[in-house]
């Protein structure tokens, strides 16, 4: 008999359908059925939800014009052509 | 992916061509998401803005030789996380070296769900301070395990791609993730759960 902990550890690879077919009928029957597996997996499922929203991909103007400069004068010269 | 993947294949073509600004094409559509993966691994700005100038670097010298087999993004970010592990071994040692409690003891400890952390609102959760939550909690992640769910979860590759860029088996990566997500996931929840309670002892009449 599987207990709560044995499908807390395929909840990660469950979330990401990274489960067999077998074992993702298991683990959807107990959620179904368990609610403290069920509250630990809709946390899983924020995390990984707000992970995907929440960090900026903002680039600050002076790296990004920095950037710009550091490559035309490293990759615009004769001695540096693409290899 | 496939159809990003054909889209750069054209743009990759100009460059090795010659056409440097189809180049800068490629730099403009992925600087925000290397240096967002560079300062998440090395945690310092400075620090970041160097490995994105060498990231890039790289990427030109070396995009002749670029197959094409994975997509021009896993390629770049494998760059990206090579350049940044190369740096923190040789300046930081401990934190690439330091396998903390999470990995070395088998079971992750699974601590349970929050309902206080499940229940809060998305706009609470994705505040200014719900973000600097998010950030802090990814942080406290021994390096490896930090680019594993950034790869993952915040840049969305696949497994397989994560795999790739990591040159880590998959099963290794399903391992670190689990770990890495069950890590930020307490760390969230025990926020939210003290800072219900709090409110609650501020003004006992919310429920």
């Amino acid at each position: 008999m599987k207990q709560c902990k044995d499908f807390c550890k395929y909840l990660s690879d469950f979330l990401d359908g990274e489960v067999g077919t077998d074992e993702y009928k298991l683990i959807e029957e107990h959620l179904e059925v368990c609610s403290p597996c069920a509250m630990t997996y809709e946390s899983l499922k924020t995390t990984v939800d707000i992970c995907s929203k929440g960090l900026s991909d903002d680039v600050p103007d002076s790296v990004r014009v920095r950037l710009k400069e550091f490559l035309r004068s490293h990759c615009k010269q004769d001695h540096c052509e693409i290899e | 992916m496939t159809a990003a993947a054909d889209e750069d294949r054209d743009t990759i073509d100009k460059v090795t061509n010659g056409d440097y600004d189809a180049f800068e094409t490629l730099v403009n559509k992925y600087e925000g998401r290397i240096y967002r993966h560079l300062r998440k691994l090395v945690g310092d700005n400075q620090q970041a803005e160097d490995l994105l100038q060498e990231t890039f670097l790289n990427a030109y010298k070396g995009l002749a030789g670029f197959s094409g087999t994975s997509a021009f993004s896993t390629w770049l970010f494998r760059i990206a996380t090579n350049n940044a592990l190369m740096f923190l071994r040789k300046n930081r040692p401990e934190i690439v070296e330091y396998i903390d409690g999470i990995a070395s003891a088998g079971d992750v400890e699974i601590v349970p769900g929050s309902p206080e952390f499940v229940s809060t609102p998305l706009e609470i959760l994705l505040s200014l301070e719900g973000r600097k939550k998010i950030e802090e909690a990814i942080d406290d992640l021994p390096a490896l395990y930090r680019s594993v769910l950034v790869l993952r979860d915040v840049e969305g590759f696949s497994i397989k791609e994560v795999s790739v860029i990591m040159e880590t088996s998959v099963a290794a990566i399903k391992s670190r993730l689990h770990r890495a997500r069950n890590a930020v996931r307490a760390t969230l929840g025990s926020y939210y759960r003290e800072r219900k309670l709090s409110s609650l002892r501020r003004d006992p009449i919310e429920t």
